[in-house]
């Protein structure tokens, strides 16, 4: 409180020298101004847009107000196949991201000949186009030319099952290997600098304690680096639960329904049948979702500013 | 077991073993670098297969068994893609668009930064307003999709450049705004505060004193706002469907999804499309754990 007053005192000082009187106490807002704005106009705007055309059937003069698009949800039973396909998508490759990625930023957190290389090499992956992603394994698995299974076929495997995106349970796991591929290499990045933030002294301490190197990373490591696994763990989710590039370009949704995630779900109601309303009242239901993960990070993020 | 005996047993095992323990470090080492090897492989040998696909004629492209080092390598594909096709035009899009956007989101979240990471405002109004203009960062693209596409309907701007120009900028403010309010937070005050002393205006001190400091990270940033503005594909798809203004993703989205695929004009699309955002990503390598969680982690 007695800062606050001393600063403001302060200020007023100099600004009575600078004779600039209600610019620098506007000057923050105006600084702020245009950016809100914007957010408002086409983050915030689009969203009361959607609420608006969800709670409406019909367009234009024929709208009516009605709950009818929310009503629907319930008894879609292709929605609710979207949402079970984006969350075993979703836990499955979190998973496999969260180990693998884990391991190889145990494997380079030390010292180590190459180490910049390898880290730069293993990162690739994240770092290209979605739609190249989908390029790139549309090439790897196609079952006639396709790598993989020319490669298979070289050592003597009969390929004939292997048609990959062409039969759904294995379309299904091709396009989360594909997510494993592309995303193991961010868990393994923030992992990384989680682990190099943590300083030498517990394990210094733990190994004249005669810990074993298991029990040094059980207890000391895997502690020590909770925050880095809960943000990168939680920044992963909010992307698995809104997947769409990827599969748009390997599969779209298909064969039939199999690889349909509720994101490509929404763009086809929208923008193939033109149901805008229900597509909305869907949105919704992924927005919530979303956000109670997103709230998890900012209370992380508040409790990191505060602290 | 109790703590003592336990710790016996553990050096009793140190000191048997101390003479294989070079031996056994050698191996561990060996292994750590057959695994880290074996990981980048997988990381690079997908990537490097459509590579060869975009110089490859039709021949060496379907056959089998793999051809993954002999073929006569050809510009083919290329001078089909980007002169006798149009990506030619969806490559200028792409650039014009991430150029634009990424101008646009950095001046005005730059200053939005200064004024969050600067000024204590009223009832913690500055914490509240970085933290709302955040969430806006979390919402799912195809939630703002649907009515992004009808609102620019409605003003007449799909198929537009316009409209990518305005949505990526609004795509990129809030990650702007946390970045740089995290740079400019880590300058002490007192520099401004000197510069003011010695007659400078606020913004005449932000201009001369301080952005000039921050001007590494103020670029890692603008080179997210591009990786991000470039690899963005859902929102384009959704407002832009002609030749005149589908952006590379788009384009390269169409002809992937028709029933006969040009793989080498696809490969050489991709290629294109990867190459600037594989060197950007090694001008930002520093920067990029702190921007791919926001500016949250100070990589």
């Amino acid at each position: 409180m007695a800062r606050h007053i001393s600063n403001g005192l302060k200020s007023v000082d100099r600004l009575k020298k600078n004779g600039s009187g209600g610019r620098e106490l506007s000057l923050p807002y105006l600084l702020i101004a245009p950016t809100i704005a914007v957010l408002l106009a086409l983050s915030i705007y689009p969203l009361i847009y959607s609420v608006k055309i969800s709670l409406q059937t019909g367009s234009g003069q024929a709208a009516r107000w009605t709950l009818a698009n929310f009503a629907r949800l319930a008894n879609d039973k292709f929605f609710l196949e979207a949402l079970v396909h984006t969350f075993i998508y979703a836990a499955v490759a979190l998973t496999f991201e969260f180990l693998l990625g884990l391991g190889l930023a145990v494997l380079l957190d030390k010292p180590l000949r190459g180490r910049s290389l390898f880290r730069s090499a293993l990162l690739i992956p994240m770092m290209l186009p979605p739609v190249v992603v989908g390029v790139v394994w549309r090439l790897m698995l196609n079952p006639d030319f396709g790598a993989v299974n020319g490669t298979l076929k070289g050592v003597g495997v009969n390929t004939e099952a292997l048609t990959w995106t062409a039969t759904p349970t294995l379309a299904f796991a091709s396009v989360i290997a594909v997510d494993i591929w592309q995303w193991t290499p961010f868990m393994f990045l923030e992992l990384l600098a989680g682990l190099q933030a943590i300083p030498q002294e517990p394990y210094e301490a733990a190994v004249i304690d005669g810990s074993s190197g298991w029990q040094t990373f059980r207890h000391v490591t895997l502690p020590l680096l909770k925050p880095a696994i809960l943000i990168a763990l939680l920044l992963r989710t909010m992307d698995l639960l809104r997947v769409f590039d990827q599969i748009f370009i390997l599969t779209q949704g298909g064969p039939g329904f199999s690889t349909e995630t509720v994101s490509l779900y929404i763009y086809r109601t929208a923008f193939r049948f033109s149901d805008f309303g229900y597509a909305a009242a869907m949105s919704f239901v992924l927005l919530l979702l979303t956000n109670l993960v997103s709230v998890g990070y900012i209370r992380m993020l508040q409790r990191q500013e505060t602290a | 077991m109790s703590e003592p005996s336990h710790k016996a047993a553990t050096m009793q095992t140190h000191t048997t073993q101390r003479g294989t323990s070079a031996a056994r470090t050698r191996i561990a080492k060996l292994s750590k670098y057959v695994l880290l090897t074996l990981s980048v492989l997988l990381a690079v040998i997908p990537v490097y297969w459509m590579v060869t696909i975009s110089f490859k004629s039709e021949v060496d492209q379907f056959a089998v068994p793999p051809r993954w080092f002999k073929f006569s390598p050809a510009l083919t594909h290329y001078a089909d893609a980007f002169v006798t096709r149009s990506f030619g035009q969806y490559l200028l899009t792409s650039v014009i668009v991430a150029g634009l956007s990424t101008i646009c989101a950095v001046m005005l979240g730059t200053l939005a930064a200064y004024g969050l990471a600067r000024f204590k405002l009223r009832g913690k109004l500055d914490q509240r307003l970085s933290m709302w203009i955040l969430s806006t960062r979390m919402f799912p693209p195809i939630v703002s999709a649907v009515p992004l596409f009808l609102m620019m309907r409605d003003l007449r701007l799909l198929n537009t450049l316009t409209s990518l120009v305005i949505v990526y900028t609004a795509l990129n403010l809030p990650f702007v705004v946390w970045m740089m309010r995290g740079f400019f937070r880590e300058l002490p005050r007192e520099l401004e505060e000197a510069a003011m002393v010695d007659g400078d205006s606020r913004l005449g001190a932000l201009v001369r004193v301080i952005l000039p400091l921050v001007t590494p990270g103020l670029a890692a940033t603008a080179v997210f706002c591009l990786i991000v503005s470039w690899n963005e594909f859902l929102l384009a798809l959704v407002l832009t469907q002609t030749d005149a203004a589908m952006t590379l993703p788009v384009g390269i989205a169409g002809r992937v999804t028709q029933y006969e695929i040009k793989w080498g004009v696809m490969s050489a699309a991709g290629v294109v499309a990867m190459i600037p955002i594989l060197v950007f990503a090694m001008a930002v390598q520093r920067y990029l754990v702190r921007g791919l969680s926001l500016g949250a982690v100070k990589g």
